[in-house]
């Protein structure tokens, strides 16, 4: 492949993302993933469609987030899915904040 | 390459027990967490912990480590020796490529042929008859500017990648690829690149390439799924008679009406002028007035003169 090409790829919806998908992107086993979403920790960055779950990209930054928390805190998935809570929460705060202060 | 001392990176002596690795990386990860962390290059730091984490919290690369690094100094010209890991196998991380991908050069030359985690890297199975699997999608995350949302760009992002060679041996390659970001993109979209990702085995398709979009923090726009914040700055007698107003947006101008005794604070909502897409989103201005400065007897006087024609105090019934 010569680096000169330019690569025109598709636009997934938010919605696209599988199951398996997440999991490679964020290096945890399928089943962590279905544990996490059946005790909705991942809520509402997933949604089952008849059955399918599918994620919206926003879902990638939490599954990792929580899966480093667990691995690196031993943190029970009820505490990283709440410090996954407020680290989107702080996200938000803070984008506001720097258009206040800019 | 240099020798890396991943106790001195932990903090920890040579001799010391599992237990009090954990106890030290839990430490620094709460330190230089990138997300909450104030050290100013917390996400390198936390880099070098997670590689020193991998290699000391697993007894197998530990004891490798340990055997290699017999008479080393940190930051000394350092090459391992032929084979020096015949004998000893590893296991994955527990680090997902993506971060194994971000370790040093010192990892990679050591490790870097079975022990970059889970998930294709050494699972080079080809050998196995007539055995035919796709290639893994591989992930990568972009950071972009507003403006190419709206707009549209073609971007170069350079990638690390791991990639097998004929002898079923693994590297770490970089390569750069130039992506057209259509425009609309929004935060956290994913753009598909047909078999851009790993190589199938065994004559297989390839893997596909996610990118996945976040934008750079710009200081005046705050962009929330397609709709644009933006704080817009009006002189007095425009919030008070009301006007047209132009506001600068990354993809143009627009104009703007401000309604008659409008208030810092108020927030107009421009339908349709965000990033654009099927729909596009809102923009949503909050009004800030901004008073000139009485630097001159002139504009004195005319601020003396105000405060004997009004009589307005904000803070009466408030």
């Amino acid at each position: 492949m010569r680096d000169e090409d330019i690569l025109i790829g598709s636009l997934m919806e938010d919605t696209w993302l599988t199951l398996e998908q997440v999991a490679a992107a964020c290096g945890v086993e399928p089943g962590w993933l279905i544990r996490h979403l059946e005790e909705g920790l991942l809520f509402p960055h997933a949604q089952n469609m008849a059955g399918v779950w599918r994620f919206s990209g926003v879902a990638l930054v939490r599954a990792r987030r929580m899966r480093q928390l667990e691995r690196d805190f031993d943190a029970v998935p009820e505490l990283a899915a709440l410090v996954a809570d407020m680290l989107e929460e702080m996200d938000a705060m803070r984008a506001r904040l720097r258009c206040l202060g800019g | 390459m240099q020798f890396k001392d991943y106790y001195e990176v932990l903090g920890v002596p040579r001799d010391t027990t599992a237990e009090d690795i954990k106890k030290s990386f839990r430490k620094l990860a709460r330190k230089y967490h990138p997300d909450v962390s104030k050290e100013k290059d917390a996400e390198a730091r936390m880099k070098d912990v997670n590689e020193a984490y991998a290699v000391l919290s697993d007894p197998e690369k530990r004891a490798a480590y340990d055997q290699l690094g017999k008479g080393h100094h940190p930051g000394e010209e350092f090459r391992p020796p032929p084979d020096w890991d015949a004998g000893f196998e590893f296991s994955g991380s527990g680090y997902s490529p993506g971060e194994a991908a971000g370790f040093s050069d010192f990892f990679e030359q050591i490790f870097g042929r079975a022990g970059m985690g889970r998930g294709g890297f050494g699972q080079t199975s080809s050998s196995h008859g007539n055995f035919r699997a796709q290639g893994e999608d591989h992930h990568a995350k972009v950071v972009l500017d507003v403006e190419d949302a709206f707009t549209g760009a073609t971007r170069q992002i350079s990638l690390r990648a791991p990639k097998v060679d004929a002898q079923g041996r693994v590297t770490l390659e970089s390569r750069t690829l130039n992506v057209k970001i259509p425009k609309g993109i929004k935060e956290g979209q994913v753009i598909r690149l047909a078999d851009q990702g790993a190589p199938g085995l065994g004559g297989g398709p390839a893997g596909d390439l996610l990118l996945e979009v976040h934008f750079k923090p710009h200081p005046h726009l705050r962009v929330e799924g397609r709709d644009l914040y933006l704080t817009l700055p009006v002189v007095p007698w425009e919030a008070a008679l009301g006007a047209v107003v132009s506001v600068n947006l990354p993809g143009g101008t627009v104009k703007v009406r401000i309604p008659e005794g409008a208030q810092s604070g108020r927030q107009l909502r421009v339908r349709g002028k965000g990033i654009p897409g099927q729909p596009p989103g809102d923009l949503l201005l909050t009004i800030e007035v901004m008073l000139p400065p009485a630097d001159t007897p002139k504009a004195r006087a005319f601020y003396e003169q105000m405060a004997k024609e009004f009589a307005f105090d904000p803070r009466q019934g408030g």
